[in-house]
């Protein structure tokens, strides 16, 4: 049985959001990621303007559990579109909700800065065409701001 | 601030006589195409100027490449391009069998010219479930994926701390992040950056 959400209100409602932003693939694929499905929402695509968010069910949440790195996410289903603007370069990609994801409680704490601007916690991933707008895919992981456009 | 459009300009201007000729067919020079601002993509929509597949043959500047979605593509490497597989690497390494992604401008006569291509790049998260000096087992979705150290190229990152090369403090049973370079046809990747959350 899925656990319910943390009483507090989501951080995301209040304002833009920082978190850490990495990149998945989905869809169609070569290598270790020709196993990978559609995702959640069943339309997911590495070559998309698309992302995985932590809050798009009760069973997502069950898994994705940010609120064990203390951080409360509003429930936002599949092709609700977020902004993410990457802190490093300030450059910034219109994404929509294609899965569930990433596992933030299996990160909690981890911390990514560029220079003295940092952001905890993994909140968001992207699929590699989305990434690659805001960041080099060899970064892996880097610190961002998402925000409703 | 020049912009990536600017840069692939002026890339394929000074060197990319081919890609002149080739775009001579189409309705627009090259100049228009990287002249033009980007256009938006719609979310959730394919994005045009981004590629994925796996190299079939690579003839001059041109990779030839198969789409995992069977859609065929041809891009164009132009001076401006990076390369990367396990790091900055040149256009000769580019072999057929290697996956790639890419980023770049979409020309009118449908090359991508590359602004970035990055070769058998794969990032997988999992629990370790092995670890020696050399490799590391990686259970990845119920899949095993070896990973290898690759010296002078592997590093660690252990949340903010900068990169270092000693991935002895990565435990067995932890979560990790493994960014690196697949060996084609193989669950094998080569490590270029652990990220460990502690």
């Amino acid at each position: 049985m899925a656990r319910s959400q943390s009483a507090d209100p989501p951080v995301d409602l209040l304002g833009p959001v920082t978190g850490e932003v990495s990149w998945f693939c989905c869809g169609s694929a070569w290598g270790p990621c020709s196993s990978t499905g559609r995702g959640a929402c069943g339309t997911c695509n590495s070559g998309s303007m698309q992302h995985a968010w932590p809050n798009t069910s009760d069973a997502c949440w069950a898994i994705t559990r940010p609120d064990s790195c203390g951080v409360g996410l509003s429930r936002r289903t599949c092709g609700f579109t977020h902004r993410i603007t990457a802190l490093c370069s300030g450059t910034s990609v219109v994404t929509s909700i294609a899965d569930c994801g990433p596992q933030t409680d299996l990160f909690c704490g981890e911390r990514s800065c560029c220079g003295a601007t940092c952001a905890s916690n993994r909140l968001i991933d992207l699929t590699p065409a989305a990434y690659s707008k805001i960041a080099s895919l060899s970064s892996g992981l880097r610190p961002c701001e998402i925000s409703v456009p | 601030m020049t912009s990536r459009r600017q840069v692939l300009k002026s890339a394929v201007l000074g060197g990319g006589a081919g890609v002149l000729a080739a775009t001579a067919l189409g309705s627009l020079g090259p100049e228009a195409a990287f002249g033009a601002a980007a256009p938006g993509v719609a979310p959730g929509a394919p994005d045009p100027d981004f590629a994925e597949g796996r190299i079939r043959s690579v003839k001059d500047n041109t990779l030839f490449v198969l789409g995992s979605n069977m859609v065929f593509h041809r891009i164009r490497v132009v001076d401006g391009t990076s390369l990367w597989k396990l790091g900055p690497v040149a256009f000769d390494q580019a072999k057929p069998g290697d996956g790639l992604y890419a980023r770049g401008v979409r020309m009118p006569d449908g090359v991508l010219a590359a602004e970035s291509v990055w070769l058998n790049i794969v990032n997988v998260k999992g629990h370790v479930r092995n670890i020696t000096s050399e490799k590391l087992h990686l259970d990845h979705n119920g899949q095993e994926i070896l990973c290898h150290r690759v010296a002078g190229k592997s590093v660690a990152v252990y949340s903010d701390a900068p990169p270092s090369a000693d991935l002895s403090l990565l435990r067995v049973g932890q979560h990790v992040q493994v960014l690196g370079a697949w060996r084609p046809d193989t669950n094998q990747v080569d490590i270029a950056t652990v990220f460990s959350p502690h």
